[in-house]
C-alpha cells in the first residue's frame, strides 16, 4: 500500500511526561489503557477518537505520549486526572510538548537520569520498610509485607529526626 | 505574591511528611502551602502556612472557635453546611475561608452567601481533589457545582482559593496543571492566577488607613 503524502497526514504533537514515583516503570500497555480511560472519562468516546492518544515510549522515569495537533491541552488535562496505572498509585507531570519525537528525545537526553540508592531494612515508627534514597534529600519508603504495603514519602531530614 | 496550595494534609493524615510536601510543591512551582495543624515555617524556600479547619455544625461552637483562634496566626477555615449555617458563618468576621462547597446541597451557597463572602473578604475554597479522583456522576456533580460557583463569582467577585487537599505527593498538581484543570468549569486563567495568590492576601489583608490626630 502506498503511504499517504505528508500533506495529507494528520499533524501530531508529542508530550514528554515525568512519572512519579519513577521506580518501577509502568508497563506501556497499562499506561496506554489508563491514559485512554482518563481521556474517555473526561471527554467521552467521540473526543477520544478525535484525539487519538498513544503511548510512544515509557521508561527511566519518563513517558512520551502522542495526540493529534490541537488536542494537546485536552490531553494534558486528562493526564492531570490520571491517578493510577494497573492499581498502582502514580502521577504524571507534563514536562514538554513538541511537534517531533526527535526534539523530545533530545530533551530527555538533557535531563539527568533517575538515580537512587536502596536501603533495606529500615525501621520507621515500629514498621519495617525498604527505602529508596534519591538525589536531593528525597526518600521513599515501601513497607515490607504481603497484604498492605504502605508507601511513605519523606526527606533525609525526616529520617535523621527519628 | 506567591502561588499557594490552599490545603494539603501531610503525615499522619497523609502519606508524605510536611517537608517532602513542601519540597515537591516547591519543585512544581508553589511558593507556599497551607497545612492544617502545622507550625509556621519554611523548607527548601517554600513557606508553610498553618491553618485550623473547623468542622462543627453548630454555629455557636463555630463562632466560639473562631474567637479562640482569632490571634493565633492560623488561617481559619470552616466546612460549609446548609444555607442558614453558611449565611451565619459568612456574616462573621475573623473567618478566612469556607470550604467543601461541593459536598453541600445546591442551594447551600446562594447569591446572599456570595455577597456576604465578598463584603467580609471571606474566600471560597475550590477543592480540586474530587475533580482529580472522582469519576462519572460524582465528578459531573462537582463540575456542575463549580460552574454555578463561577457564575456567582463573576457577579459578586468574592475571593477564591484553590486547594489540592493532597494526602500524598502524588496528589499534588503544579500551578500550570491547576490552570488547565480549572478550565473544565469555566474558570478563566486570570481568575485562576488570582485564586492561587489569594492566600497571600488573606495573610495580609488590605485595610483602610486610619489617621490618628
Amino acid at each position: 500500500m502506498k503511504p499517504r503524502p505528508p500533506t495529507l497526514r494528520e499533524k501530531k504533537r508529542y508530550l514528554l511526561l515525568r512519572i512519579d514515583p519513577p521506580i518501577p516503570d509502568p508497563d506501556p500497555k497499562d499506561l496506554y489503557f489508563s491514559v485512554l480511560e482518563s481521556v474517555t472519562s473526561i471527554y467521552g468516546d467521540a473526543e477520544a477518537a478525535r484525539m487519538m492518544p498513544v503511548v510512544i515510549s515509557c521508561g527511566s522515569g519518563y513517558a512520551v505520549v502522542r495526540c493529534i495537533r490541537g488536542y494537546e491541552e485536552k490531553l494534558r488535562i486528562a493526564i492531570v486526572t490520571l491517578t493510577s496505572v494497573a492499581e498502582r498509585r502514580i502521577a504524571l507531570h507534563a514536562v514538554a510538548t513538541s511537534g517531533t519525537l526527535f526534539a523530545l528525545r533530545r530533551r530527555v537526553s538533557g535531563l539527568s537520569p533517575v538515580s537512587f540508592e536502596t536501603i533495606s531494612p529500615l525501621h520507621f515508627r515500629d514498621r519495617e520498610y525498604t527505602a529508596r534514597r534519591y538525589q536531593g534529600q528525597k526518600v521513599d519508603l515501601q513497607e515490607k509485607g504481603i497484604n498492605r504495603q504502605e508507601l511513605l514519602f519523606l526527606t533525609q531530614d525526616d529520617l535523621e529526626g527519628i | 505574591m506567591m502561588d499557594t496550595d490552599a490545603c494539603i494534609h501531610p503525615y499522619p493524615v497523609g502519606t508524605a511528611s510536611v517537608r517532602r510536601m513542601a519540597m515537591e510543591a516547591g519543585a512544581l512551582g508553589f511558593g507556599g502551602i497551607v497545612v492544617p495543624g502545622e507550625v509556621a515555617g519554611g523548607y527548601h524556600g517554600v513557606r508553610i502556612i498553618p491553618a485550623v479547619i473547623i468542622r462543627e455544625t453548630d454555629i455557636r461552637r463555630v463562632i466560639g472557635q473562631i474567637r479562640r483562634q482569632a490571634n493565633s496566626g492560623n488561617l481559619i477555615f470552616v466546612d460549609a453546611g446548609d444555607n442558614g449555617f453558611n449565611r451565619a458563618v459568612l456574616a462573621h468576621k475573623g473567618l478566612n475561608a469556607i470550604r467543601c462547597l461541593h459536598r453541600i446541597p445546591k442551594n447551600g451557597f446562594d447569591h446572599i452567601s456570595a455577597r456576604l463572602a465578598y463584603e467580609n473578604g471571606i474566600a471560597v475554597e475550590i477543592d480540586l481533589y474530587p475533580l482529580i479522583h472522582e469519576k462519572g456522576i460524582a465528578r459531573q456533580r462537582v463540575l456542575n457545582r463549580y460552574n454555578d460557583l463561577m457564575r456567582l463569582h463573576s457577579r459578586y467577585q468574592f475571593p477564591l482559593i484553590l486547594s489540592s487537599n493532597a494526602c500524598s505527593v502524588l496528589d499534588l498538581r503544579s500551578p500550570d496543571e491547576i490552570r488547565l484543570l480549572c478550565t473544565l468549569f469555566g474558570m478563566k486563567k486570570d481568575d485562576t492566577n488570582r485564586a492561587l495568590q489569594t492566600v497571600s492576601t488573606l495573610l495580609s489583608p488590605v485595610e483602610s488607613v486610619m489617621v490618628t490626630p
